[in-house]
């Protein structure tokens, strides 16, 4: 029986190698295979990706309307923003939002993962239901937000009233900022959650048998057991969450249309581009704003690397 | 005494996260009167109707939308999957570009959105696609595919080298093992990454807003055309945002089982 399997093995082991299909063999030797596998990918990379770059750099130094043709004009454009007042408020405020929403939510999530990371009765439906923000359309809940926060008759401010509070002013120009970053807490900090509960449960056991059998206090394992394990997943979360953040745009749209101090930087591009329709200065801001992202994120992937690396 | 306060935190993290869109569907089917009233009891207690119900189907092109939707989430999503699961595959087990390629990759989704919409916008203007199923399907491609291939990546490097030298060894070739061996393995991740692709691109407004006018309209872009120039017909849109976050509510229940194993991202493993 056993030495049947082993002929036909060696019968078979020839002719997959062998000469049958020799082109075929070429393509799925490794050195080609994996090219061919990640061809498509390059396709809409350079499709989507390069040539809209090159595209944005071009235009970056032309002014430019969609109507009239373009006329080229060096650096006007860049110099032209870097000079503007606005633009350094608007990357300030762009950078007050990424660190108070960031810093917010990893702090909650923090939380609630460690209070979900044990066994209760309806823990699937309730972690289910947490999962809930973070999928449905941010557009769709910013909007029913707006709602929700209006001065007259929304519902937390009839609620206020009714226990005795003064009504707040949600989308006054002082405050109008932090609740956008509400609004994105609120959205985000499930997804924070479940990677760090997934971390929490794959950690390795034995570690925190030992500190509890030596009796070290709850806050001591965290910080020093549970925090530097978690790291490299931390460092994720605020590399994905500092480019999607950037590109805050939704929540602007459903709420304030950028007025009352809640313009960002995304929402800028979209006013000089898409509003104004001033491609050049557009393209310039895009062009700014690629690379401040490039730059944090290369910083963030590399430290990311690290604690993967040291994790292992 | 510990039990209660634990539960107290869980319902309060639940009402959080819950409440706000349990007030989509309560405000759909309040009356416009009731919505505008200051009277606290009329928050909660109101007599239901279905006018804006009848409003959105009647006098919006809802039905136009919610098939574009369909359509464009549903084949982007199918050519996110056919892009960038045999590109995770290439990345994870040959480490293909030596790193540099999957952080390009996955710096497309860190793009500042603008970067690609000023140009395709322009190109797409003379092709004559603005306002098209094909064009927003195919930005939906772009969208999604770094966010694919980084999960995806993930899935594959927790799937062990041995199994596939394994069956190299039998005889078998690339092609057969990747049938036989590593899709089924990669089956349950592939299913959490296309599911994230189709609520991504059914919620995604940027695009749709800026490609679409018409006859392509996504039902996103449909919400904010209740935000007329006087005021804001909430009724209207509360029905419209309680129809186009329903998938999602779905898609949530069926995530959230594979959820916990899989947003690790392969950083940790257990």
């Amino acid at each position: 029986m056993l030495e049947e399997t082993e002929e036909g093995r060696a019968e078979r082991v020839p002719s997959k190698l062998g000469a049958k299909r020799p082109f075929l063999e070429k393509l799925t030797s490794e050195k080609y295979f994996k090219w061919i596998l990640i061809a498509p990918l390059l396709v809409v990379l350079l499709a989507f990706m390069l040539y809209p770059f090159f595209y944005c750099v071009y235009y970056s130094a032309h002014k430019f309307d969609m109507v009239r043709p373009a006329k080229f004009i060096g650096f006007d454009n860049y110099r032209a923003v870097l000079r503007d007042v606005n633009f350094w408020q608007v990357l300030g405020r762009t950078f007050y939002v990424l660190v108070m929403s960031i810093s917010g939510e990893l702090t909650l999530a923090m939380g609630i993962a460690l209070l979900f990371n044990r066994e209760f009765k309806g823990q699937n439906v309730i972690r289910g239901l947490c999962l809930l923000p973070l999928l449905v359309s941010p557009l769709a809940m910013s909007m029913i937000w707006n709602f929700i926060l209006q001065y007259d008759f929304g519902v937390v401010n009839q609620f206020l009233n009714k226990i005795g509070f003064s009504k707040i002013m949600w989308w006054s120009p002082k405050m109008a900022l932090y609740t956008i970053t509400f609004l994105s807490i609120w959205q985000w900090t499930p997804f924070s959650t479940f990677v760090l509960l997934s971390g929490l449960r794959g950690l390795p056991k034995d570690a925190f048998e030992a500190a509890r059998v030596d009796c070290a206090s709850s806050w001591f394992t965290f910080r020093k057991l549970t925090l530097p394990m978690l790291m490299p997943l931390i460092v994720i979360i605020i590399l994905l969450r500092t480019m999607w953040l950037i590109r805050l745009f939704d929540p602007l749209y459903g709420t304030t249309h950028g007025g009352v101090n809640t313009e960002t930087f995304d929402w800028m591009v979209y006013r000089v581009a898409f509003v104004f329709f001033d491609v050049g200065t557009g393209s310039a801001l895009a062009i700014i704003s690629l690379f401040l992202t490039i730059i944090i994120c290369a910083l963030m992937f590399r430290i990311l690397m690290k604690a993967m690396g040291a994790s292992k | 005494m510990k039990r209660i306060a634990f539960w107290m935190v869980i319902f309060l993290i639940l009402f959080m996260f819950v409440f706000p869109i349990l007030w989509v569907y309560i405000t759909s089917i309040k009356s416009k009167a009731d919505i505008f009233s200051l009277d606290f009891s009329k928050l909660f207690i109101f007599r239901p109707t279905t006018a804006h119900f009848d409003n959105l189907f009647n006098e919006t092109p809802f039905f136009l939308e919610i098939t574009n939707t369909f359509i464009t989430s549903v084949v982007s999503t199918a050519l996110v999957m056919l892009v960038s699961l045999p590109a995770a595959y290439s990345f994870a087990r040959f480490n293909t570009g030596g790193g540099h390629l999957l952080f390009i990759t996955i710096s497309t989704r860190m793009f500042p959105i603008a970067v690609a919409a000023i140009p395709i916008f322009i190109v797409y203007k003379t092709l004559g696609w603005l306002d098209t199923r094909i064009g927003l399907t195919l930005l939906f491609l772009y969208f999604n595919t770094s966010f694919a291939v980084f999960l995806l990546f993930g899935f594959f490097r927790e799937i062990p080298v041995e199994l596939e030298h394994a069956a190299m060894i039998d005889g078998y070739g690339r092609l057969t093992i990747l049938r036989k061996v590593v899709f089924p393995l990669i089956k349950p991740g592939a299913a959490l990454t296309a599911v994230f692709c189709l609520v991504f691109a059914w919620n995604e407004f940027f695009f749709a807003f800026l490609f679409t006018r018409v006859l392509a309209r996504t039902i996103s872009v449909g919400l904010t055309a209740f935000w007329g120039s006087i005021e804001i017909q909430w009724g209207p849109m509360a029905a419209g945002a309680a129809l186009a976050i329903l998938p999602t509510l779905i898609a949530c229940w069926f995530m959230q089982r594979y959820i916990i194993r899989g947003l690790t991202f392969g950083a940790v493993k257990g």
